[in-house]
């Protein structure tokens, strides 16, 4: 075993991915440790949804590898099922089961690929949901909940499965303004729980908050990382300055 | 640990996303244009019908067709007569409907199975719902009711009710597997993607996401299709066996005289309206459970 | 508002014209009742469909041994051609055109009609349907029936290797599965005389009787008499005619009419006429003599 991936949570080593002609990673390289949050900020188009959608084996790479906790997941013969089980995603179209109540779309996964008991999923469930208040919407259907409601309702049910590693793309980007707030809030409790964590976000006020590490895509890169000061007020590369200032321009920072 | 309570309410009256309305559609652009649309829809309504009903009952053909269509003596004979064999039609029909909806259940799961090692069992499925959907369904009931018991083996049924039912479900599951096919495929794949993501099986993602979701869509056609196995269930009569069509065929041939038809297409009538307000009352209960159109 | 009243009332007006008028057949001529089939065809020139011709509808296939003589190029008859005047319905459909004035062939039409069009309401294209239909008391209240132009007794046909075979009594068919086609007096045969435990099946065609007693599905099919003999004869070799039924009220066959034809009285004439001078018997003796021996099931 390669002695950079002991001890590292997460490690991507030199991952490409296309679709079709169309060439979206070109060499990733990125190591994530144990108890860290990293943001991926960068322009649209710049790879960081498929980046993490990889990780979650969602999208098979074409070359490269990807370790988690010491094993490769991006090897022969691995069972796809259980290593998602170990990673969350959240995406930035909640996706709730619109046919399922709040309660059962949180415990549907560990009932059903943990083998958990019912009565000890809804025990964890409810538990969840109480602790990002939404205990009185549990037997609510999606259809019944606001935006903001259904997304956090979104990330209980990706930590209901216990992760290691919670990945979240953009989660607040479909949000109406006022009702990103709240969504920030549950991650900022997560990341001060010590939940290792991979974020793609607009909201750079919130990725300078909350990140340890930044992580600037372009181009199907990592161009530049650092810490979030760092990153954001001295930039080395050119692009990322330029990226940043249109971000300034647009009034988002 | 936790944080106050306030930082989860909603920041502004968000109201939760519409449920759709429970009224009728039909009604629904006579409320929006007021109550002068409405006079103006119900007047023209009854001056239409009066219209039509007058010029019916004053042609000149009136007299025959109501002695040939709307005798009340007949009437009075063939509906109890008929009704009784129509029994044999609820009986067909139902058994055909409850394995209809599991074999083709069946077909359209082994037709969207993945991976190469399925092909076989992918191409035997496809092929499966080309041939009965090409096949005519009398065709199929003439094969298997005539030529089965031809064949005097021992150990095959001999029952034409027995090979009426197997026909119709063999037809009926190719159309119906097309209908689930189509509901499944209607799931956003982004319904699929969140459910592996969590870490569920192929097998359990589609039982527990994908087909739930997928047969709510389709309830409407599928209730076409068992309408049409309703009425096509007179077909065993073509292989001699007396049901409700049947019985009113004979009645007529014996009086020389249609009522008896009329009499059919009310027992049809009565049974079929109350079966399409039962889904449109599933559907708009469950209207809450469709998707709520976010996509990827 | 007024537009849409107005258009509304005009299409109404539209459909009312529409409606077809249907002309009601009334009697023609006056004073003394024709006494010949000629002076009535003479005296009711108008009622016929195609004055000048007779026009007869009769079902497709045309079945042996009521239509024989094969089938002619450009008609769209199966099996025969009902226009070649042979078989016993053919030979006294020739007999009455002539007897009611037409030249015949030239002056005699067929068409091909299905069963339910003997009696639904509305125009005809015909002036009557010969087609082994029954007299029945309940008919006679749509259609008008002509006289009996053929007396006609149901027989059962079995297997000959069936357990049926042989039987001489009805009480021997109590436990036979029987087949009957559709529309025929033949289920009556089983429903009022032999009143089987089993429920008789009821077929579209004879055809398909036929081709369920070839499986053994059925043990036995109803059919008249000299249909029953064509069976065994042609189309199931390994079948025999096990009996005749002999009901109380004699069983004939009619010429169907419109209800109030005028031609009715007409085509009786020809059948009275045909009958007194033995004609009839010679069709019946040329056509069906070899169809008529079968015991009688008591």
């Amino acid at each position: 075993m390669n002695a950079q991936v002991n001890g590292r949570a997460l490690v991507l080593e030199d991952v490409h991915k296309s679709f079709g002609k169309l060439q979206v990673l070109k060499g990733i390289d990125l190591s994530v440790a144990e108890h860290e949050v990293v943001c991926l900020i960068g322009a649209s188009g710049s790879g960081k949804s498929t980046m993490l959608r990889c990780i979650n084996l969602l999208e098979p790479v074409d070359a490269g590898r990807i370790v988690v906790h010491g094993e490769e997941i991006t090897a022969r013969g691995v069972d796809v099922n259980r290593i998602r089980q170990r990673i969350g995603i959240v995406f930035q179209a909640f996706n709730l089961f619109p046919h399922m109540s709040v309660i059962r779309n949180v415990t549907l996964g560990p009932t059903e690929a943990l083998g958990m008991p019912r009565s000890e999923a809804e025990a964890l469930g409810d538990e969840l949901l109480g602790r990002f208040g939404l205990a009185d919407k549990r037997g609510d259907y999606p259809d019944r909940l606001s935006g903001g409601q259904q997304q956090r309702v979104a990330i209980v049910r990706a930590l209901a499965m216990q992760p290691d590693v919670m990945l979240l793309d953009e989660v607040t980007s479909a949000l109406d303004p006022e009702l990103v707030a709240e969504v920030l809030n549950v991650i900022r409790e997560l990341a001060a729980g010590g939940m290792t964590m991979v974020i793609a976000t607009h909201e750079m006020g919130f990725a300078r908050d909350i990140a340890k590490r930044v992580c600037f895509l372009d181009a199907g890169v990592i161009l530049e990382q650092g810490p979030p000061e760092r990153i954001f007020t001295e930039p080395q590369e050119d692009r990322t300055r330029r990226f940043l200032q249109s971000i300034i321009d647009a009034g988002r920072m | 640990m936790s944080g106050p309570p306030e930082l989860y309410q909603s920041q502004s009256g968000d109201p939760p996303l519409p449920t759709g309305e429970r009224g009728s559609r039909i009604l629904a652009p006579l409320r929006a244009e007021g109550a002068r649309g409405v006079a103006i829809a119900v007047v023209s309504a009854m001056v239409f019908f009066t219209v039509v009903i007058v010029a019916v009952l004053s042609s000149s053909g009136w007299p025959e067709i109501r002695r040939a269509f709307f005798d009340g003596e007949v009437f009075r004979e063939a509906f109890p007569k008929i009704v009784d064999r129509f029994g044999l039609n609820v009986f067909i029909f139902v058994v055909a409907e409850g394995l209809v909806l599991a074999m083709a259940m069946l077909i359209a799961v082994l037709r969207s199975l993945h991976g190469p090692v399925f092909f076989p069992l992918r191409i035997l499925a496809a092929g499966y719902t080309d041939l009965f959907r090409a096949l005519p369904t009398i065709l199929v009931i003439a094969l298997l009711g005539f030529g089965a018991p031809a064949l005097r083996l021992s150990g095959v049924p001999t029952s034409k009710v027995f090979w009426a039912i197997v026909a119709l479900t063999l037809v009926y599951s190719a159309y119906v597997a097309e209908v689930y096919r189509a509901g499944i495929e209607s799931v956003h794949p982004s319904q699929v993607a969140s459910a592996r993501a969590l870490g569920l099986s192929r097998r359990k993602t589609l039982r527990f996401v994908v087909l739930p979701q997928a047969i709510r869509r389709v309830l409407p056609p599928l209730l076409n299709d068992f309408i049409g196995l309703q009425k096509d269930s007179a077909l065993v009569a073509f292989l001699g066996v007396t049901e409700g069509l049947r019985e009113s065929q004979i009645i007529q041939f014996e009086n020389f005289d249609f009522t008896p038809y009329v009499a059919l297409a009310l027992v049809y009538v009565v049974i079929t309206i109350p079966q399409a307000r039962f889904v449109d009352w599933l559907v708009a209960r469950d209207r809450r459970r469709r998707q709520t159109g976010v996509g990827v | 508002m007024r537009r849409v009243l107005i258009g509304v009332a005009a299409f109404g007006l539209l459909l009312a014209a529409c409606a077809e008028e249907n002309p009601v057949i009334a009697p023609t001529g006056t004073g003394t009742p024709p006494a010949t089939a000629a002076e009535c065809t003479t005296a009711n020139q108008a009622a016929f469909e195609s004055p000048g011709r007779l026009t007869i509808g009769t079902g497709n296939p045309a079945f042996p041994p009521w239509w024989e003589g094969g089938e002619s190029p450009g008609s769209e008859f199966e099996f025969n051609d009902p226009a070649r005047g042979e078989g016993y319905e053919g030979a006294v459909a020739a007999e009455v055109a002539t007897r009611l004035g037409f030249s015949f062939p030239d002056e005699i039409g067929f068409v091909a009609v299905a069963f339910n069009e003997s009696f639904a309401p509305g125009p005809k294209d015909f002036d009557f349907v010969l087609q082994q239909i029954s007299y029945k008391a309940k008919r006679d209240e749509a259609v008008d029936f002509s006289e009996s132009y053929y007396d006609v007794n149901q027989a059962l046909v079995a297997a000959q290797d069936s357990s049926i075979a042989g039987a001489t009594t009805v009480a021997e068919l109590a436990d036979a599965k029987l087949g009957a086609p559709i529309g025929t007096t033949s289920l009556d045969v089983i429903e009022d005389v032999i009143q089987p435990s089993q429920e008789p099946n009821v077929y579209d065609d004879l055809a398909l009787a036929i081709q369920d007693l070839k499986s053994g599905a059925i043990d036995g099919v109803i059919v008249d008499l000299p249909s029953a003999f064509f069976i065994t004869a042609v189309q199931f070799t390994k079948g025999v005619v096990v009996g005749q039924f002999e009901l109380e009220s004699q069983e004939y066959f009619a010429m169907v009419f419109e209800t109030g034809s005028p031609l009715v009285e007409c085509v009786n004439l020809a059948l009275q006429e045909i009958r007194a001078d033995g004609t009839l018997d010679a069709i019946h003796q040329e056509w069906l003599a070899d169809k008529t021996n079968a015991p009688v099931l008591s």
